[in-house]
């Protein structure tokens, strides 16, 4: 058996767009029979498709030079011949491109030039399996695809790594939804689930900065960024500035225009380093609110219902 | 969702990927079409009410937790409210189903224009740039008498 090292068998994304048409319809008509949670907003849900089906067009300018550097790091460059027909190789490009993706997930949400490319996909207010699909247009410029660059490096065929990309892609979608509460704690412990990745999409202080996993969520247990969901206070979707309005424009290129504008009136390389490739939220004098420090408000406060409660019931 | 290019070692290759490509592309925009009907018409938004007191107590403790309102003014709709918090204007409005919210000072908040009905609040923000909030004969912007006027 032989497969193309260079062009993959078959694209994951691609097969799995019925299914994805599928259960969007399937998870609106339980939702309007009571039978799932879930809710849709029209105009939400149109924006959301809207920028996965933008995604792919302008996805199309910029896979063929990405594609092509992959391939020309593992033609020229590749220290190890990892054959495409070994049951280990796949095993391996399966979890390296699952601690890969980890790491593309957190920098897109530490780092703000790599935000302004992913923070689209948290614009929605809604947690559903269209929201899976609200996807960034700027991804390719913005250059986070050279962290799969390694994997081409140690030898693994660009075939392999775009096949595993597409079945880690793939996984995410089903775990958009509030329709599924809690699986199996072994699940759970193992794997990325909807309640971990309800977390991830939550905008309450608590929940910040958590849970990146693609498919397995160990890795966030490993590096300390897992926070569990807790039943007491529900996610809330979306951004800690949410957007104003539906505009596909606004949506793509919002966190770049902010960037342009830091920028324009950055009086320093500190500050133009700052704006870029600070937290997003960053600022020279501290003005804006950053994951940390809405954090350590948020810790704040808890600590002082903490305390003000014996005094309140000494007082009743 | 990007496809591989890579391979397309022949015209004819190139050229039926292309055509390919094209039928998804086509028959993905008709699925979107579909999908977004299908939610229109399940009608299974948010319940989302005019906003009264009570729920812009609630709803600014929930968007504004670190701020202290003092006085709130609720668009003649109940799409939308401006509460002073010290010398800062909280600006709460809705989204189809959802708020948005954000900060301005509230010099500027009072001396924000009114056109059509409605008080245009310059947000300063690329990701919500203006905030249109329906004002009434009995409910005008900026309140009359200053901050006395706003409903508590």
């Amino acid at each position: 058996m032989t497969l193309d090292p260079i062009k993959p068998a078959f694209d994951p994304v691609t097969w799995a767009i019925p299914m994805f048409v599928v259960t969007i319809v399937l998870e609106i008509v339980l939702g309007r029979l009571g039978k799932a949670k879930a809710t849709y907003e029209a105009k939400d849900t149109a924006t959301s498709l809207a920028m996965g089906l933008g995604s792919t067009i302008v996805g199309g300018f910029t896979a063929a030079a990405i594609a092509g550097v992959s391939i020309w790091v593992w033609q020229n460059h590749r220290i190890l011949e990892v054959p495409m027909t070994a049951w280990w190789a796949w095993v391996a490009v399966f979890f390296l491109e699952d601690l890969t993706y980890y790491w593309f997930h957190r920098i897109a949400h530490e780092r703000r030039f790599w935000w302004a490319s992913h923070v689209n996909h948290h614009s929605s207010q809604h947690y559903n399996l269209a929201t899976a699909l609200r996807q960034t247009w700027t991804g390719g410029v913005a250059g986070t695809w050279l962290l799969w660059l390694p994997l081409a490096l140690i030898g693994f065929p660009p075939a392999m790594i775009a096949i595993q990309k597409g079945i880690s892609l793939v996984y995410q979608y089903w775990v958009h939804t509030e329709a599924i509460n809690k699986l199996p704690r072994w699940f759970e412990a193992v794997m990325n689930t909807p309640s971990h990745h309800r977390v991830h999409h939550a905008r309450n202080p608590r929940y910040l900065d958590a849970n990146y996993a693609g498919i397995l969520i160990i890795w966030d247990r490993l590096f300390g960024t897992f926070i569990p969901e807790d039943e007491k206070e529900p996610p809330r979707y979306g951004l800690v500035h949410n957007l104003g309005d539906f505009n596909l424009l606004r949506v793509a290129f919002h966190e770049w225009m902010g960037i342009g504008k830091d920028l324009a009136g950055s009086r320093s390389i500190r500050e133009v380093v700052g704006y870029l490739f600070g937290p997003p939220g960053w600022s020279p004098d501290g003005s804006r609110d950053t994951s940390a420090s809405l954090k350590a408000k948020w810790r704040a406060r808890e600590s002082a219902k903490v305390a003000g409660a014996p005094e309140q019931i000494a007082a009743e | 969702m990007t496809r591989w290019p890579a391979g397309r070692n022949s015209r004819a290759g190139e050229e039926g990927d292309a055509v390919e490509d094209l039928y998804i592309l086509i028959g993905s925009a008709v699925a979107v079409a579909l999908m977004v009907a299908v939610a229109a018409w399940a009608r299974i938004a948010r319940p989302i009410a005019a906003l009264d007191p009570d729920s812009a107590r609630t709803l600014l403790a929930a968007e504004f937790p670190d701020h202290a309102p003092t006085r709130t003014w609720i668009a003649a709709d109940g799409a939308g409210l401006i509460a002073r918090a010290g010398d800062q204007a909280l600006v709460l409005y809705r989204l189809g189903d959802s708020w948005v919210a954000r900060t301005l000072r509230w010099e500027d908040a009072l001396k924000a224009p009114v056109r059509a009905g409605k008080v245009c609040l310059k947000l300063r923000d690329p990701a919500a740039p203006v905030a249109k909030l329906a004002v009434s004969g009995v409910n005008p912007w900026p309140p009359e008498t200053n901050d006395e006027a706003i409903a508590a």
